[in-house]
């Protein structure tokens, strides 16, 4: 019974007892069946509450567009062909069948859904901070659809998200990665082919140092950089170790003769499980940290246990260490000038995503913020303000490597054949100040159309006309 | 007959097959000329029950009160099985420090399990229920309470408890009867928050399991093995792993069910849902599933969708009207279980027991049939708690607890609960003090608009209507699909209200009576559309 044992309240002491009659658990665990992605109008049962799904056309087409792919330059006039939700054609000289929906592309910019590679948008918690590694811990569980920060999101052409445990804790919890099918039941938003990963934190968050303890509470280990990286040391070992137990487990089966008696299998840790799927590179680790000395001790720990750190998160020293990123095969996923709101931000510079992307780093901007997230695409085009970044580059700051990051640039991220045709039309170029997402879709469904919903000059319009409302306006 | 008794007889089961509990009413009772609503069976226009033991032990129409039976004549009254709560707060423990304030509990004795975290509580363990509690549950015809831990994930063991004065711990007619689970943390140590809570429940569930198959391979055979510890949190556990004790889990959102049934569905559970009152959203997560639905019914601006509503129609929603239709779905929950199958019980879940039989009104109102209504008050509870031969149903041989109302059935829109009986024992209700009545300023006041919607075997049609009123009299008229039509003839009887109407459908005069009670700016009743039966309408006055 350790401190840090969630389940130190019940305790069992498994002696080396030969069983007969246990089920096979899995060696790992099994992941949640496969998700349905598209399920029946079931949300709101029946009644006012219910939410339609927008149809799926089974041929839509984008005409006439500036078409930025992401990937493979900017098209101009060109047509998006998209069939039974996926990318079906892009360029100039795509022929449109005549049963086709067609969105008229005349003067809009087209360009690949937003992916938000760092949000806290639908948790229901964030932080378990009781304890300093809470692998255990699933953001899936605690999600929620429908608050209203979702839908902003997709009014700023965001489809998809990273949803992370908070900072407070070395090992935080899984994250889960969804997409905003706004007013669908929960299940239906994850996005189904997204591999696990887990939230990790470096620094003053974790080590509580900004925060005192309540009163008549005990400081919570670590509170030095030191102590973080021994944590993190110790639970690796410790995932080691449980996993060489399971592997014994596993030979002493197959070494079993028939009267033998069933060996036991090793007690099941949902802790250690998710620990051992980063060891074996299947959960995805994306880092909280802001300074170059402990993003370097992070890539030393996961080297040691051969594991790559798929995003470090915020960053924001990451230009001191680009090459080492970039050696670790690690992505960054920064603020676009967010800086010295405290001391570890202090060595924060706007230049720093364009700095990194240019020593070949994936680089995503992300959000970390209801609010930011509305209008990622301003915070890309800082990325060529200040650091001179290529308008691809930027753009792939907010769709391509963010996908990357996340484990899921083979379907979504770029214009491209084949990927789900996950899409923002804006009514301008993405990076001018004044333009604005007018349709966002998901799988080739408009979630969000500016012309149906009560956007905020609608509001104002009423309030002219007579009674007044808050239901459009800001928070 | 003293406490020391009781426990001698319950301490020998022989005695307990053939002898009835010594504080089992010994009485026999005989109630004759009543109207019986066997729920098990077709309604006995004027029948006699008859009560020995506690017992029912004999019902019908032909039934003769035996010599020794003391008669109590119910001409004009009706009774039914008494109410079974499973969603009662009466007696629930009283909930620790939220999160985040005053020092934690971690401090005082870090190997004490905290509250919320130790399945082994018992409910029955120093059971002690307020008087007060009991008789109102009682004056609303409830017979027995599932009187259960009320917070954290691993609440503890639930006992279904008879509502009888002074009751005590031997005379739970089931303990354990559930292991109570939620999705509440503990102030200040691990699981503080609904992430780690659900960790908390997988893992401990994960350990039981296993915990649960060691002791079974020491218990068939020990020689030579290191003897597992004993864990009495993990044994409380056993059971319901097992599937041999029902698992009620408190969730009343949308996501909160379907994360009940996910973890249910992962260990196997033998799950019933308890609140429930956004089922009518997760339909699909609850087929095949039982449910205790709550009456308590949530306010339309919290209910899952509320803002999702809101970002719909560039129209800018009507407010008053969003609600009306979010109230309407609210109070169809129930009605949207039954249509789908899901095996429920109805129960209070926060709401006053006095609130009970009103809200299932409304429940009714929004479409829920009667006797599905009937049913989840009285055999689908028993049911739940595995106890479909003891209770439940107006049947020879089972429990007496027995609810007996007047002015109509236990349902019916103006009925009044005036006697019960539990375990045979006869508790009577005094009428609550008519305090609408006689005054003309306490009667209703009708006087002004209405929105009101009569669901009609065709559907859902929504009616205004506008009110005179003139002390207890009324007129006014009302505006359907069919036009607007006047009448006249409005009387109010302090909460209940009645008029009539002939409307002209297509030269073919109907005359159509509606009965209502008002309860504030609210009015739920029926109304009787000529010779095609009834139709059950809730009406809601215009600010």
């Amino acid at each position: 019974m350790t401190p840090r044992s969630r389940v130190a309240a019940l305790p069992i002491a498994v002696a080396a007892l030969a069983l007969s009659a246990l089920p096979a658990p899995a060696q790992q665990p099994n992941r949640p069946p496969i998700r349905r992605v598209d399920v029946p109008m079931l949300n709101g049962g029946d009644g006012p509450l219910a939410a339609p799904i927008p149809p799926q056309p089974k041929v839509m087409a984008i005409t006439n567009a500036t078409i930025m792919t992401a990937s493979r330059g900017t098209i101009e006039k060109g047509t998006v062909l998209i069939r039974d939700g996926k990318i079906a054609a892009v360029g100039t000289d795509v022929s449109v069948p005549a049963d086709a929906v067609v969105i008229d592309g005349t003067g809009r910019y087209v360009t690949p859904g937003i992916i938000d590679a760092h949000s806290h948008s639908m948790a229901e918690a964030i932080n378990e901070g009781t304890q300093s590694i809470t692998s255990e811990v699933r953001i899936e569980d605690v999600l929620r659809q429908d608050g209203i920060g979702v839908f902003r999101e997709l009014a700023g052409g965001v489809t998809t998200l990273n949803i992370l445990h908070g900072s407070a804790n070395t090992i935080g919890g899984q994250n889960a990665v969804v997409k905003l099918r706004w007013g669908l039941p929960i299940d239906s938003m994850l996005f189904a082919e997204a591999p696990p990963g887990i939230k990790f934190a470096l620094g003053e968050n974790v080590r509580q140092t900004n925060r005192p303890p309540g009163p008549g509470r005990e400081a919570r280990y670590p509170r030095t950089r030191m102590g973080v990286e021994e944590l993190l040391r110790d639970a690796f070992t410790r995932a080691t170790e449980y996993r060489a137990e399971w592997r014994a487990y596993d030979a002493a089966v197959k070494a079993r003769r028939k009267n033998d008696p069933e060996p036991i299998p090793p007690a099941r840790d949902l802790e250690l499980d998710a620990l051992v799927e980063i060891i074996e590179g299947t959960r995805l680790v994306h880092a909280h940290s802001y300074r170059s000395d402990e993003i370097l001790m992070l890539l030393e720990v996961a080297k040691d246990f051969g594991f790559r750190v798929s995003s470090l998160q915020h960053v924001l020293e990451g230009y001191k260490v680009a090459d080492e990123i970039e050696a670790a095969g690690s992505g960054a996923s920064t603020f676009a000038d967010n800086w010295a709101y405290k001391l570890e931000a202090w060595d924060a510079i706007p230049h720093n995503a364009a700095l990194m992307a240019e020593r070949g780093v994936r680089v995503s901007i992300n959000s970390d913020s209801d609010e930011r997230a509305r209008r990622l695409y301003q915070e890309a085009a800082k990325a060529m303000k200040y650091g001179g970044a290529s308008e691809e580059e930027a753009l792939k700051m907010i769709t391509l490597n963010a996908a990357w990051q996340l484990g899921v640039d083979k379907y979504v991220g770029s214009i491209e054949v084949g990927k789900q045709a996950d899409i923002a039309i804006f009514n301008g170029h993405p990076f001018a100040p004044a333009s604005r997402v007018e349709k966002t879709i998901i799988d080739g469904r408009v979630f969000f159309d500016r012309d149906k919903v009560p956007t905020l000059e609608k509001v104002l319009e009423k309030k002219k006309a007579g009674r007044t409302t808050t239901d459009g306006g800001a928070r | 007959m003293t406490a020391f008794g009781a426990r001698t007889l319950l301490a020998s089961a022989v005695v307990l097959a053939t002898a009835s509990p010594g504080w089992a009413q010994e009485g026999t009772w005989a109630l004759v000329n009543v109207r019986i609503h066997p729920v098990s069976g077709p309604v006995i226009e004027r029948g006699t029950i008859v009560i020995r033991n506690g017992l029912i032990a004999a019902v019908g129409a032909d039934v003769t009160a035996p010599a020794d039976a003391r008669v109590l004549d119910l001409s004009g009254r009706e009774v039914a099985p008494g109410i079974i709560d499973l969603a009662s707060t009466i007696g629930g423990s009283p909930a620790p420090a939220p999160p985040g304030r005053g020092p934690g509990g971690a401090a005082q004795n870090a190997d004490a399990i905290p509250a919320g975290l130790d399945p082994s509580l018992m409910a029955t363990d120093g059971l002690k229920l307020s008087e007060a509690d009991l008789r109102g549950a009682r004056e609303a015809g409830i017979t027995a309470i599932l009187v259960a831990p009320s917070r954290g994930a691993f609440r503890g063991r639930s006992a279904l408890i008879p509502t009888r004065a002074s009751v005590a711990a031997d005379q739970a007619i089931k303990a354990p009867a559930a292991l109570q689970m939620g999705f509440e943390g503990v102030s200040g140590q691990y699981p503080a928050t609904l992430l780690g809570v659900i960790a908390y429940e997988r893992q401990t569930l994960y350990d039981a399991q296993r915990y649960a198959l060691v002791a079974e391979r020491y218990r068939t055979n020990p020689r030579g093995l290191a003897r597992p510890a004993f864990d009495p949190g993990l044994e409380a556990l056993v059971p319901a792993v097992r599937r041999e004790l029902p698992v009620f889990f408190a969730a009343s959102e949308e996501n909160e069910i379907r994360r009940a049934v996910r973890i249910a569905g992962e260990f196997d559970l033998d799950l019933t849902v308890v609140g429930a009152t956004e089922g009518f959203r997760a339909l699909d997560a609850l087929a095949g599933r039982a449910a205790v639905v709550s009456v308590n019914f949530p306010k339309a601006s919290e209910v899952t969708g509320w803002s999702y509503r809101l970002t719909r129609s560039a129209e800018l929603p009507d407010s008053a009207a969003a609600d009306r239709a979010a109230r309407a779905a609210i109070e169809g929950n129930a009605a949207a279980l039954a249509r789908s199958g899901v095996r429920f019980a109805l129960g209070t879940g926060g709401a006053r027991p006095g609130e009970l039989l009103a809200n299932v009104r409304k429940a009714i109102a929004a479409g829920l049939p009667r006797e599905t209504a009937l049913e989840a008050l009285t055999i689908r509870p028993a049911e739940l708690v595995g106890l479909g031969e003891a209770l439940g149903t107006i049947e020879v041989g089972k429990i007496a607890n027995l609810v007996v109302t007047d002015r109509g059935d236990l349902l019916g829109d103006s009925s009044r609960v005036r006697d019960v009986f539990i375990d045979g024992e006869h508790y009577e209700v005094a009428p609550a003090r008519p305090a609408s009545r006689g005054a003309a300023t306490s009667a209703a006041r009708l006087g002004g608009s209405w929105t009101m919607t009569i669901n009609t075997p065709q559907g859902a049609q929504e009616v205004s209507m506008t009110v005179q009123q003139s002390g207890s009299e009324f007129s006014g008229s009302m505006t359907s699909m069919f036009g607007t039509t006047e009448f006249s003839d409005g009387q109010i009887d302090g909460r209940t209200v009645s008029w009539s109407m002939v409307l002209d459908m297509g030269g073919n005069a109907m005359t159509i009576t509606y009965q209502g009670e008002v309860d504030g700016t609210r009015m739920t009743g029926t109304a009787t559309l000529g010779q095609f039966g009834t139709a059950p309408f809730t009406a809601e006055k215009r600010p």
